[in-house]
């Protein structure tokens, strides 16, 4: 709250003083559409170049990498501020927060050399090619196969859910190599250049009307076997530690939530409900989750510089995202009636957007390992439940 | 300390909770809905010679040099334990405003004999109907109409008003007023902060004890062949516990810094905290008597211990309702949300 900058050392608050300098002078007037929305994709790519020449692209990636080797209370510091001033979504997570890390920990000197730096500067955007039709929540239920033919790996099947598919140049993905009943002991982790022959991308358009998932169809997609990362057959761990990076603090800090809660809190005033007991019951409810989100995070970077990461990654995803739920449900309550409506935007600036928002906040419980899955691990992995007995 | 604790501080927790595993077993609990039991002091001595009551007394009056870091410690495993005694209001709400807003007479008076246990004070604020351990209390805190008033025993009506938790040993308290018992104007926020703080981090580990039963007895209850934590429909119950409770530690850990070091946003982050608590506390009232079914509505089986104890404390310095209702007027009324709860530069860049 107003105290937030007591607990920071010196050096975090000069951080902080330097991001928030810089963020002012740098991001675009407005902030960004949102990359689906047409030809904004090179304004994006223009952003991320900018924050890649002033050295913010990676913090997280060590500097031998060109990251800042920045530890995770810096880093979060500068989420914060990069939330507080509306600066643009980031382009390319998968490849900085996924593929990234785990082509330093695999990849050879050569692979390093050619793929990092074009990663760093948004020059290559990466997609993440895990889920399938018949393989969402039962990721090790992949099918889509990949044959060993000489030094290459031949590739046939189908990968959904894509997150920015149409604009990627690289996928990490996950392929069969072993028999189809080989669970997750016969799964390999391997880059694939979109641009291969045989790779077929058709956008999915979402219920909030953007297309911002795709398919990807594999047909005798012919790829390197030293894309390969880790062992063959080796690939489930690889994506379980990328996976934990997706789930864990870091992404999103308690200010991007407290941007909705002040949205929302416009809503109330234009629409005369301040004063609407109900609704203010409600605000202290938003606010409550937004401050504890706060103070949990603060308690993932304490615990994670003390060497802590685990499993109760799970507890990041499951809160932010149901919070996110609330926000915007509370937010379509206050609309009402006008919730409904498309073409509000004139006398009450802002409705068309939370009603965009409302349905992504949909998706949150969804995407990431669904809310079901996380609870599954929470109770197997932290509580130590039995597991359910499986095939 | 705020959002981690000092190997210092955890083997305080490990001292603490040695010894309530000692001396207040689920046993010892269960005898302390005992009438008379009010009346044996043996544990809060117990505690004074360990430092516990000693905790932000200054050391000219016997302190014993435990801050407000080894005080969550404490608190946190008090309601683990489900301690009978008032340690939330002695050591969390009459110590510190003994020191911050006591007269030098009040303090010199009362410190020294809190610290070595021979004093046991409680506290009755806002509505509060009644007060834990004002059946027997030596010195109760009580807001009345014109602030706050620090009472001694001998000047306290007590009219009986017994607890569904029959180990809290709860009061209606009286007092007689004068120009003498009455504190400073600011006294009174500082301690609804502190006791709502405070509050929650009690009741954050009642809950977490609730969870801590009720896992063990999911590993261990079979039904359908097979333990029934390994059925989803219960394991997602207790997730949904382990959710709430373990983020809402750290509001209370945060809040009680706040109170402690005066912050500007000392009163809502008690607010927040509480109103965490307070979700988490009914949530795991529901699931753990749930996932027990049957053996948990006994009267023999211990886990009501807890849900009592949890469903008193969740009303004690403010409800879910009464603390949403303080956020969400914030929310409404303050200039600038992102300035006010936002990230905040620091003076020193």
């Amino acid at each position: 709250m107003t105290t937030a900058a007591r607990q920071e050392t010196r050096a975090l608050a000069e951080w902080r003083a330097e991001i928030r300098a810089w963020l002012e002078a740098n991001v675009p007037e407005g902030g960004l559409p949102d990359p689906e929305s047409g030809d904004i994709l090179d304004a994006h790519r223009a952003w991320e170049r900018t924050l890649f020449e002033a050295g913010y692209a990676a913090l997280h990636w060590p500097v031998e990498y060109g990251g800042k080797g920045a530890d995770l209370d810096a880093r979060i510091v500068f989420q914060e501020e990069y939330e507080r001033a509306g600066a643009p979504p980031r382009m390319n997570l998968g490849g900085l927060m996924l593929a990234g890390p785990t082509i330093m920990k695999y990849g050879t000197p050569e692979q390093k050399e050619f793929w990092l730096p074009a990663i760093l500067s948004c020059e290559h955007l990466w997609c993440q090619g895990f889920s399938e039709p018949g393989a969402g929540s039962d990721l090790a239920n992949l099918r889509t196969s990949a044959v060993l033919d000489g030094d290459e790996l031949v590739i046939n099947g189908q990968k959904i859910w894509t997150s920015g598919g149409m604009h990627a140049d690289w996928m990490f993905g996950m392929v069969r190599t072993g028999d189809p009943q080989s669970g997750h002991r016969g799964i390999t982790y391997v880059m694939i250049d979109m641009r291969t022959p045989g790779i077929d991308v058709r956008p999915i358009k979402q219920i909030n009307g953007q297309t911002g998932f795709s398919e990807v169809f594999f047909t005798d997609v012919r790829v390197p076997v030293a894309n390969v990362m880790g062992e063959l057959n080796g690939g489930w761990q690889v994506a379980m530690e990328a996976l934990g990076h997706e789930r864990g603090a870091g992404r999103r800090t308690y200010v991007k939530f407290l941007n909705d809660l002040a949205q929302l809190r416009e809503f109330v005033t234009s629409l005369g409900q301040a004063d609407d007991v109900g609704v203010r019951e409600d605000l202290g409810r938003l606010l409550t989750a937004v401050s504890v989100y706060r103070h949990h995070v603060g308690r993932t970077v304490a615990d994670s510089m003390r060497g802590h990461d685990g499993p109760e990654a799970s507890y990041n995803k499951l809160y932010w995202s149901e919070m996110t739920a609330q926000i915007h449900e509370v937010g379509m309550r206050v609309l009402a009636a006008r919730a409904e409506l498309q073409d509000d935007e004139k006398s009450l600036p802002g409705a068309k957007q939370w009603q965009d928002n409302y349905w992504f906040s949909r998706a949150t419980r969804i995407f990431a390992g669904t809310n079901q899955i996380q609870k599954n691990i929470i109770s197997e992995r932290v509580l130590g439940l039995p597991k359910e007995p499986r095939r | 300390m705020t959002y981690a604790f000092t190997a210092e501080q955890e083997d305080l927790r490990r001292t603490a909770r040695d010894l309530f595993g000692r001396t207040c077993t689920p046993g010892d609990v269960r005898a302390a809905w005992e009438p008379d039991a009010d009346q044996d002091r043996s544990r809060w001595r117990r505690m004074a010679d360990l430092g516990f009551l000693g905790a932000n007394v200054p050391t000219e009056f016997g302190g014993s040099g435990l801050g407000d870091a080894e005080l969550t410690v404490l608190l946190e495993e008090a309601g683990y334990a489900a301690l009978p005694e008032p340690l939330l209001e002695t050591a969390a709400i009459v110590v510190p405003i003994l020191r911050e807003h006591g007269s030098p007479e009040q303090r010199e008076t009362w410190l020294p004999r809190i610290a070595s246990g021979e004093v046991l004070a409680t506290a009755q604020l806002m509505d509060a109907p009644a007060a834990p351990y004002g059946t027997v209390a030596d010195l109760a805190l009580l807001e009345l109409d014109d602030g706050l008033h620090l009472v001694p025993g001998d000047r306290l009506t007590r009219e009986p008003a017994p607890s569904m938790d029959g180990a809290r040993h709860t009061a209606a308290l009286r007092g007689v007023p004068d120009a003498g018992t009455r504190l400073p104007d600011a006294a009174r926020v500082d301690a609804r902060s502190r006791g709502a703080a405070a509050a929650a981090a009690v009741l954050n580990g009642v809950t977490r004890r609730l969870l801590d039963m009720t896992v063990a007895y999911a590993k261990e209850r079979e039904q359908f062949g097979r333990p029934i934590g390994s059925f989803q429909a219960v394991k997602h119950l207790l997730a949904e516990v382990a959710l709430e409770v373990e983020t809402a530690r750290p509001a209370a850990w945060y809040a009680l810094t706040a109170v402690a070091e005066g912050h500007a946003d000392a009163g809502l982050a008690s607010s927040a905290a509480k109103a965490a608590a307070n979700a988490a506390a009914t949530t795991a009232s529901y699931h753990t008597l749930q996932v027990h079914g049957g053996i948990g509505f006994t009267w023999e089986h211990d886990l009501h211990l807890w849900l009592k104890r949890g469903k008193a404390l969740e009303f004690a310095y403010g409800s879910l309702r009464h603390h949403h209702r303080v956020l969400g007027d914030a929310v409404v009324t303050c200039p600038d949300l992102m300035a006010t709860f936002g990230p905040a530069l620091s003076a020193a860049s």
